[in-house]
């Protein structure tokens, strides 16, 4: 027979009647439930200097630094932030990786770190304010990095991120361009979005416009409803984002990802609200006193 | 002289839900050439003989391949000059041997009232036969001085030649559409295949494994620097085959909880000869992923 000329034809009318008695087929081998704890610690086991990654998720966190911010809500921002990572830390133990990555934006638009840090490893860098608000600059920069080839080149990624605005003015660029980049990333279209405006200057249509939906969007007037509402948010998402909803309804029917999507972030939307009007301090000081 | 080896091991996920396991692995040594394969099968409702269908994947190929070699120099004159040919043949002949194994299966296995009941009269009058078997396939040869390999749907496939680096050659085919797992039971499956060739180069170690062993990784890193570890212990390959069933039984506990297969063939010779460069490049990983941890946790922000 002649592998070169071989054509369909050939193919179809010859069946391949080679013996398989000489080929070695693997035994398929079930996990011994009893012996789960103890391949953790399997000493001698040179195969593991490569670690076992859980399932990922990426939490996008999206940065307002402009002057504005300057002060009493960068401060708290700082303060939050960082008794935050603890509380996402806890999220993620069960059996996901949570990995952070934090994008600021002012005058120039800048990663806290090169790549996303698994939350074990995070720690936050106390961000300075000062400049303007390139919003839509931080959303094509975002856009960018959503990507196989970029930030999203985890192997064991299993969830779509989490991306959280915070912001506390209106963009000085055309933040539309940056939005309509982002809204043809698929990242963008299945992660969970969330977004917080502070104080009074903050416009909670465009931040709507972010996340696609007025139940993603809060807003917090002073210090204490910042650290609140931050910490709903991020924990919250972190959350559902991390959680592994099953592909059939009741009935049985496969449900396609973006039916999971769709009830994630309707989930994500109800469970924001809830939370947001139970919480209220009527003894804080607003930002915008003094200022 | 080649040898190799071939596992899967069950997901937790699939323990969970009593799932059988859907992936499939074998590998063979012919004369003059070896050949790893392993197959995932889909494991979602309309595909409920995937099992069968990724077992029927690994078999189909073995048979292909091998009738190929039945004339073993004319192939492997040709190969040099029309590799793309011959190897999109041996894919033609790969799927056609797996519809007539599916064929003949369920002509003596007809679908049951139980595997119908899952589905609307509708519903299942809308599933083509071939997708209640639907599966991956990866399959790699080594001869001589070459090697090939051919794959259709997720998996990976991890080559080690003689300068002791664990690459991924295969050429994605971007035709086949992003949003589609391509499968053993697409009707053009012939043209959704993607394949590589590699002439005049010595290969130590060749590696095919299904998505649940890549997804267990942080990192692509660690994905190749595993392979050359496996590498650097196959001339123990009888006492090292425990701690790679370990291993792979870990990862699909604490990884994404997927069935993991993998099958290996290599080079004896050529591996006891190399066994200094293998070993260096192991040290070597070692470094560079703790370079690559260091340059992970710096910060590049403007501090308060």
């Amino acid at each position: 027979m002649s592998n070169e000329n071989m054509n369909e034809q050939a193919v179809a009318e010859n069946p391949t009647a080679a013996s398989l008695e000489d080929f070695e087929p693997s035994e398929n081998v079930a996990a011994p439930e009893a012996a789960a704890d103890n391949m953790l610690d399997f000493d001698d086991d040179p195969l593991s200097a490569t670690g076992v990654s859980r399932k990922s998720l990426v939490i996008f966190f999206l940065i307002d630094t402009s002057g504005s911010m300057k002060g009493k809500k960068m401060g708290e921002l700082n303060t939050v932030m960082e008794e935050l990572i603890p509380e996402i830390r806890r999220v993620g133990e069960a059996d996901t990786e949570v990995k952070v990555a934090v994008l600021t934006f002012s005058t120039e638009v800048r990663w806290m770190y090169s790549t996303p840090i698994p939350i074990e490893d995070f720690e936050w860098a106390r961000l300075r304010a000062s400049g303007v608000t390139s919003m839509g600059a931080a959303f094509k920069e975002l856009n960018q990095r959503m990507s196989r080839n970029s930030f999203l080149n985890s192997p064991s990624l299993s969830f779509a991120p989490v991306i959280f605005l915070m912001t506390d003015g209106y963009p000085s660029d055309d933040y539309k361009e940056g939005l309509k980049e982002l809204q043809n990333n698929s990242w963008y279209k299945f992660g969970l979005k969330a977004a917080l405006g502070i104080g009074q200057e903050a416009n909670d249509n465009i931040l709507a416009e972010f996340t696609g939906s007025k139940d993603t969007v809060v807003h917090a007037y002073s210090g204490g409803q910042l650290a609140q509402m931050i910490k709903i948010i991020a924990v919250t998402s972190s959350q559902i984002g991390s959680k592994s909803m099953t592909l059939s309804d009741d009935t049985g029917h496969e449900l396609g990802e973006e039916d999971v999507f769709a009830a994630k972030q309707k989930l994500l939307g109800q469970q924001i609200q809830e939370l947001v009007t139970s919480q209220t301090d009527e003894n804080d000081v607003p930002f915008d006193t003094g200022w | 002289m080649f040898n190799g080896f071939s596992k899967s091991v069950m997901g937790a996920s699939h323990e969970k839900t009593g799932l059988v396991c859907q992936d499939s692995s074998a590998f063979k040594v012919g004369d003059g050439y070896a050949i790893a394969v392993v197959a995932d099968g889909h494991g979602s409702k309309k595909h409920f003989r995937s099992h069968l269908g990724s077992q029927f994947a690994v078999e189909a190929a073995i048979e292909a391949i091998d009738r190929f070699y039945e004339e073993r120099e004319e192939l492997e004159r040709n190969l040099p000059t029309n590799a793309k040919l011959i190897i999109k043949n041996i894919e033609k002949q790969v799927i056609s041997n797996w519809n007539i194994k599916v064929e003949k299966h369920i002509a003596e296995n007809p679908v049951t009232a139980e595997e119908k009941s899952k589905f609307t009269a509708e519903e299942f009058e809308a599933i083509p036969q071939e997708s209640y078997y639907g599966s991956t396939l990866v399959a790699a040869v080594a001869g001589k001085d070459y090697t090939f390999g051919l794959q259709i749907g997720d998996g990976s496939l991890v080559a080690i030649f003689e300068d002791g680096k664990a690459v991924m050659p295969m050429e994605y085919n971007e035709s086949a559409p992003a949003n589609v797992t391509a499968s053993m039971c697409n009707s053009n499956a012939a043209t959704m295949f993607s394949s590589f060739y590699v002439p005049n180069k010595r290969l130590i170690a060749m590696f095919g494994s299904t998505d649940g062993l890549y997804t267990s990784f942080g990192s692509e890193f660690d994905f190749l620097d595993y392979h050359s570890i496996i590498t650097s212990q196959l001339v123990n390959l009888e006492s090292f085959k425990k701690v790679i069933i370990n291993n792979l039984t870990k990862r699909s506990h604490f990884g994404t909880e997927d069935d993991i297969s993998l099958s290996c063939v290599y080079d004896e010779e050529l591996l006891t000869e190399k066994l200094p460069v293998l070993n260096a490049q192991v040290e070597n990983n070692k470094k560079r992923a703790a370079e690559r941890k260091a340059a992970l946790l710096k910060k590049q922000v403007e501090l308060e």
